[in-house]
């Protein structure tokens, strides 16, 4: 049994069908995060699980009890649910200060002066805000009352922590700095915690387990390392990093390799590629070849090994400080190509691009 | 190819030198700022010098001298009418705040019934003159021509009367309940703006609902409740029309039944009038003041993007009783008092009863028919005095207020916050009050007994009205929309005639309806400034009530209110809600 | 006559200007060569918005000078103003500032409605900047149906209809999303590059100016830090604040010991009683006993299981890796200091590990502190 399991969950807004019949198991002290587009279902789902929303189906438990089931009838409210949430809007109140915002859920659990201020206290050192008790909540910088909201959700010792979209609304380089101190905070706390994103790069750098999800369905569940690598679809490769996503037809596996026909159009020849994956598919099944720009090498000259050879045109660079980014147009495919060291490219200019087959994966839709 | 026609010049490049001092900006913001500050300040220095002038025993001269102030407190009917003012607006302060604030709650938060539907007559005693209630209470529960006592009498078998309203509590219960809306608009758009996410985090910190209402939703309402109240408060202050109705004949007075009394009386001591008017406003401005600087920038803006709905409560059974309270506010503010006035209206005479056989459109008649030679003058001249005043006022208030929201957001600099401060101070101040200034200013000048000094108080007191409704949109409306104008190439009157006014037309035309409405029913600025020949709507209400019989009174009311209901028809399908808040 | 006698198309000269008491730009210079795409870069507060407002004619400078193709804009000691309108400048704003009442076709031919155009020349000159940016099928459509992105684009179009002598961008691309503005950002460089009208261009995105520009200016504080082309900037950088402020890099504070040669040198830096002395590049106005600061970028430290001649080197312990994907953010403990080093995800180093780092001295730097 896990520690939050996730049964058939499924929520409706009238016609409109947010998360349809979806199953999560998550372990006690794991980071797990729920992943996908605007509208996919993440934040329902998020809501279902803090109890803001009331499911239409499914059943939801929380160290084996019961919080939600439809067929049960059980709901229970959020205060009755021992969580803690971390909101996109922080949600830090303005009329308190700093120790009430964070003080307010032991005191909404009677505990002692002592206790109360122990544990405040405890939680804004932990999250780096104990020199900012006594400020009131508006005179806070959004990382700040970011901190806040994190001290204010784990300071009773809640059973998980819901995170939903929380560094959104922060620049791009406290993001970046936000979610590394964040990572670092959940895994010393240990605290079971389900985090909602958007970002991709968010969901890599911080959790344990990532829950890509699409039109309310769950398209992969895999750690980070996997769901990047060995995306299960399409829409996961192209989701989360940058992937170029040819179509062909499978002309047969060997071994771990697929042999793949890529059609470039009426007129020109089709290629033919190697990639990892294809399990399942037969020869003749339409497949998807995806590979990232990181690992494809660019040759200004025909190179010596031309297996899984792409020949095309440049069509633009972009520098982007640390690498080129590389345009590459082959047959009706502009393809991406980044390149780490500085090089001059002219537009039209013939290139190569090579790439092994162990780094391409070959998708079925 | 692709660029060939982008890239013929289109004209010759401007090389010429320009002096920055005589813009079309700065001609058409410099005359308003002087419009502005005159109108504003003069009628208050009038008023400060005249309330330090003691007019003799003849009746002619004057000399300086404080004793205008020291008669405030030695006279016993002047004192008395200090303490009856405080009486009342404190009380209906605690009503109207009572009110506004549960109806609010109930509509922006509960899942009672129908609560979209009944929103906006809510909002309807706000449109409708208090004067005109007053009128209407009184008909329902004076002791002995009221119609719910002469109910209860037949009905229940009482003897005496079951309700009077002719004294102060009276004066309370009417002002509270049409001013209930004020307090309504304030605290309604903090509680719908809530981000939801504040209640949401403090239910899943382990917080209750009735804890989570208690320590997280009220708080953060609290500085709206305060806004509403003082802007209730002052309002009562400065009511006219329904301490005159059910207060003073009855020994209640008030400052403005007094102020009136010395302004418009057979001994008229303007200067006295002044020293009142100065006590009022004192008063009136230092709880503007205390609002504006210390309970507005408490207002917690909470506002965030993520589409998001406020968390209803679901009230179960409860929802019923709800809608009950709802209907129950609305049937006592809007229907039960109208309904009366209909209902004397088509009497002859009233004597608290209904005769059925008796009933006659007569009083619409002599009340209305302004071509009809057996009219009312004062009545049917205030009709037509009414609607032009409230059309031109209306006109020429709105073109004030664009330019000096203008001036206000769009220029950034000393004018601007001069300005802004300029545009406060009216609000700050009854509208008695800057009629006697304006009396007083212009009384000695060609000006005076004719409809422009009329016009003058109306603008003067209420363009902040029409600005506020202005700088609303204005605010709301990104800036780089008329700079872009102007990288363009357009110039700033182009600008503002291509750009600005049509991106501003629903606040424009919503602070015009909004400043129709009020002049229409507008009291206690003509009741200083009228004379014989420049009755309005209200006045002529005054003088059937003061000179002839309740039910004329009750037919030229009627009249009024369903013009200015048909306003707010209007109003609600041009503007939303929340251009009403001024 | 076109130009300024520094070759400049515009020049902008000791401009300053403030608010209240607060300097926001402190008498700054520079110029754009004629079709060239200048960015002022900096983060919020550093004075480049004001900048392009005082060049607009939204604001009034408190002193300097600008002028356009040698026509004089504003000069403080001049008294002269040219108003915005008269400046013949293209603007795309951060809001977009599309006009919701009007359609697209409307907005596009405001501009040369006010240049009193004759109708045909007006439908000719909208539907050609329209089809440059891609949005002939949103021509009859209002403003308010339009995506971000499109409005973005609608804004464009309006800016470049009546074909100024300057088009200026401030921030346009911020309020779009991640993807969109990667794709934004090349779009726009594409269709200025095609109309060819010299651009200055505002953001506090590194990789949007080091993507669009030709030059690029960083700015602080109301002060210009440094001027050069994309790459100049990222991989010369001046000073402590360009390092930071562009990319990401390990600064530690240092002093030089030996200069090889013009531009060559040592560093030598001191951590938790380690000290190693580095061959680097030194920046302009660095000498010999002058205190540096060394900025090495992640992406040009090595981080090595097996040390392979690398002598005495910095030898830290992995702290923590953060899977970024296409690479691996690794954090290496040195004393006191972290490094941040950027390892390919499939080299697959773990926190305990202990390594070597390898500056590539082509890429380590002695900067200004």
């Amino acid at each position: 049994m896990s520690f939050v399991e996730l049964d058939s969950l499924t929520k409706r807004f009238g016609e409109e069908v947010a998360v349809s019949s979806i199953d999560l198991s998550i372990e006690q002290g794991e980071f797990v995060t729920l992943l996908g587009p605007s509208g996919c279902g993440k934040t329902t789902t998020l809501r279902c699980i803090a109890g803001l929303e009331r499911p239409d189906g499914g059943e939801i438990r929380i160290e084996g009890d019961v919080v939600t089931s439809v067929s049960k009838g059980v709901h229970l409210t959020p205060e009755q649910r021992n969580l803690g949430m971390v909101f996109q809007s922080y949600a830090v109140w303005p009329h308190m200060t700093v120790f009430d915002n964070v003080a307010y859920g032991l005191r909404v659990r009677r505990r002692g002066r002592a206790e109360i201020r122990e544990k405040t206290t405890k939680a804004l050192e932990l999250v780096g805000l104990g020199q900012l008790a006594e400020r009131f909540a508006t005179k806070l910088s959004g990382g700040q009352r970011q901190r806040v909201a994190l001290a204010r959700a784990i300071v009773y010792n809640p059973r998980v922590v819901l995170f939903d979209e929380p560094l959104s609304n922060l620049d791009a380089k406290l993001r970046e700095q936000m979610r590394v101190e964040l990572a670092r905070l959940q895994h010393d706390v240990g605290i079971t915690s389900v985090y909602v994103t958007h970002d991709q790069a968010e969901a890599l750098v911080m959790s344990d387990r990532v829950v890509v999800m699409n039109k309310g369905v769950i398209q992969q569940i895999g750690d980070p390392h996997t769901i990047y690598s060995r995306p299960a679809n399409a829409f996961v490769a192209n989701f989360i990093g940058v992937a170029n996503l040819l179509e062909g037809g499978l002309l047969g596996r060997s071994g771990e390799t697929a042999d793949i026909e890529i059609s470039l159009g009426p007129g020109r020849p089709p290629l033919r590629l190697k990639a990892a994956g294809g399990e399942g598919a037969r020869a003749g099944d339409r497949v998807i070849l995806s590979v990232r720009p990181e690992d494809l090498s660019l040759h200004v000259h025909l190179p010596q090994d031309a297996s899984n050879l792409i020949e095309g045109q440049v069509i633009d660079t972009v520098y982007l400080g640390n690498f080129l980014d590389c345009q590459v147009q082959v047959g009706q495919y502009e393809v991406g190509v980044q390149i780490d060291h500085f090089e001059q490219l002219a537009k039209g200019q013939k290139v190569y691009l090579t790439f092994r087959p162990d780094h391409a994966l070959c998708l079925t839709e | 190819m692709a660029t060939e026609i982008l890239t013929r010049p289109v004209e010759d490049a401007p090389t010429s030198r320009w002096h920055s001092i005589f813009t079309q900006e700065n001609i058409a913001t410099t005359l308003a700022s002087l419009l502005v500050g005159a109108a504003v300040i003069l009628p208050l220095f009038a008023i400060i010098l005249s309330s330090f002038q003691i007019l003799d025993s003849s009746g002619f001269g004057t000399e300086w001298g404080l004793d205008n102030y020291r008669s405030l407190l030695k006279d016993r009917v002047i004192y008395g009418a200090f303490v009856n003012t405080l009486l009342i607006s404190s009380g209906a302060t605690l009503l109207a705040t009572f009110l506004g604030v549960s109806l609010a709650w109930i509509n922006a938060r509960t899942n009672c019934p129908w609560r979209g539907k009944l929103e906006p007559f809510n909002l309807i005693p706000f449109f409708l003159s208090p004067f005109v209630g007053a009128i209407a209470w009184h008909n329902l529960a004076a002791p002995k021509v009221g119609l719910l006592n002469n109910l209860a009498r037949e009905i229940l078998g009482i003897k005496g009367h079951l309700l009077n309203v002719d004294n102060i509590y009276g004066v309370i219960w009417v002002t509270g309940i049409f001013f209930t809306p004020l307090v309504y608009l304030f605290v309604v758009g903090s509680l719908r703006r809530m981000d939801p996410s504040l209640e949401d985090s403090a239910r899943t910190t382990g917080a209750g609902l009735l804890r989570t209402t208690l320590t997280v939703t009220l708080p953060l309402v609290t500085p709206g409740i305060l806004s509403g109240a003082i802007i209730v408060f002052v309002t009562s202050a400065g009511e006219f029309g329904v301490p005159f109705k059910l207060g003073a004949p009855y020994g209640w007075e008030t400052l403005t039944t007094q102020i009136f009394t010395k302004a418009v009386g057979d001994d008229a001591n303007h200067y006295l009038g002044a020293a009142m008017s100065m006590t009022l406003g004192a008063i009136t401005a230092f709880f503007i003041w205390i609002q504006r600087r210390i309970i507005a920038p408490r207002e917690y803006t909470t506002v965030t993007g993520k589409g998001f709905r406020p968390n209803l409560i679901d009230l179960g059974p409860w929802k019923w009783a709800a809608l009950a309270y709802n209907l129950a506010y609305l049937f006592i503010a809007v229907l039960l008092p109208l309904v009366c006035l209909v209902i004397v209206s088509l009497h002859p005479v009233w004597e608290g009863r209904i005769i059925f056989t008796d009933l006659t459109f007569w009083n619409y008649k002599k009340t209305l028919f302004f071509w009809w030679p057996e009219r009312i003058v004062s009545a049917t001249n205030g009709i037509v005095n009414s609607f032009i005043l409230a059309f031109i006022g209306a006109s020429i208030a709105m073109i004030l207020a664009l330019v000096v929201s203008y001036m206000i957001h769009r220029t950034k600099g000393f004018g601007s916050r001069l300005l802004d401060f300029l545009c406060v101070i009216p609000i700050g101040f009854p509208g008695i009050v800057i009629a006697m200034g304006v009396l007083v200013t212009y009384i000695k000048t060609p000006i005076y007994a004719t409809l422009w000094i009329i016009l003058l108080g109306y603008i003067t007191r209420f363009f902040p009205y029409g600005q506020r409704n202005i700088s609303a949109v204005m605010l709301a409306v990104s800036e780089e929309l008329d700079q872009s104008s102007r990288m363009a190439g357009a110039s700033w009157l182009t600008t503002l005639k291509r750009v600005t006014i049509p991106l501003l037309k629903p606040g424009i035309f919503a602070g015009w309806i909004l400043l129709f409405v009020i002049f229409l029913r507008e009291l206690s600025i003509s009741i200083i400034l009228y004379s014989t020949g420049t009755e309005t709507l209200s006045v002529g209400v005054y003088y059937l009530t003061n000179f002839e019989n309740e039910p004329l009174t009750s037919a030229l009311s009627v009249a009024q209110s369903v013009v200015l209901l048909l306003c707010v028809y209007f109003f609600r399908r041009i503007a939303g809600r929340e251009a009403l808040t001024a | 006559m076109n130009e300024a006698a520094n070759g400049n198309y515009l020049d902008v000269q000791g401009l300053v200007k403030y608010f209240g008491s607060d300097r926001a730009v402190d008498g700054i210079s520079f110029g754009v060569p004629k079709g060239r795409f200048l960015t002022l870069l900096g983060p919020s507060g550093c004075g480049k918005t004001t900048t392009l407002m005082c060049i607009a004619g939204l604001h009034k400078p408190d002193a300097g000078e600008i002028s356009v193709g040698g026509a004089l804009f504003t000069s403080v000691s001049q008294r002269a103003y040219l108003p915005p309108e008269k400046r013949d400048i293209g603007m795309v704003f951060q809001s977009y500032a599309i006009w919701p009442h009007m359609t697209v076709t409307q907005n596009v031919a405001y501009p040369l409605e006010i240049r009193k155009l004759s109708h045909s020349e007006i439908g000719d000159r909208v539907a050609e900047a329209l089809r440059l940016v891609g949005l002939s099928d949103m021509a009859g459509k209002l403003a308010t149906n339009l995506s971000g992105g499109q409005q973005q684009r609608a804004a464009l179009a309006r800016a470049i209809v009546f074909r100024p002598r300057l088009l200026l961008f401030d921030e346009p691309l911020s309020n779009l999303d991640l993807k969109l503005r990667e794709q934004m950002r090349v779009e726009l460089k594409r269709i200025q590059h095609e109309v060819g009208i010299t651009s200055v261009y505002v953001t506090h995105d590194q990789s949007e100016a080091l993507v669009m520009s030709d030059d690029i200016i960083v700015m602080s504080k109301g002060v210009i830090q440094q001027t050069g082309g994309p790459h100049a900037i990222y991989a010369r950088p001046l000073n402590r604040f360009v390092s930071n402020f562009i990319g990401v890099a390990n600064l530690l504070d240092g002093r030089i010991v030996r200069v090889f040669g013009p531009g060559r040198g040592e560093i030598e830096v001191a951590q938790g009683g380690d000290k190693v002395r580095l061959p680097c590049l030194l920046a302009d106005g660095i000498g010999e006993g002058s205190e540096a600061v060394l900025s090495v970028r992640p992406e040009n430290v090595d981080a090595l299981r097996d040390p392979q001649g690398l002598g005495a080197g910095i030898r830290g312990e992995v702290i923590q890796t953060i899977f970024l994907g296409n690479c691996q953010d690794c954090r290496v403990r040195w004393g006191d200091f972290e490094w941040k080093v950027l390892a390919h995800s499939r080299e697959r180093l773990r926190p305990g590990d202990r390594v070597y780092l390898r500056l590539d001295p082509e890429h380590t730097l002695a900067v200004r502190p």
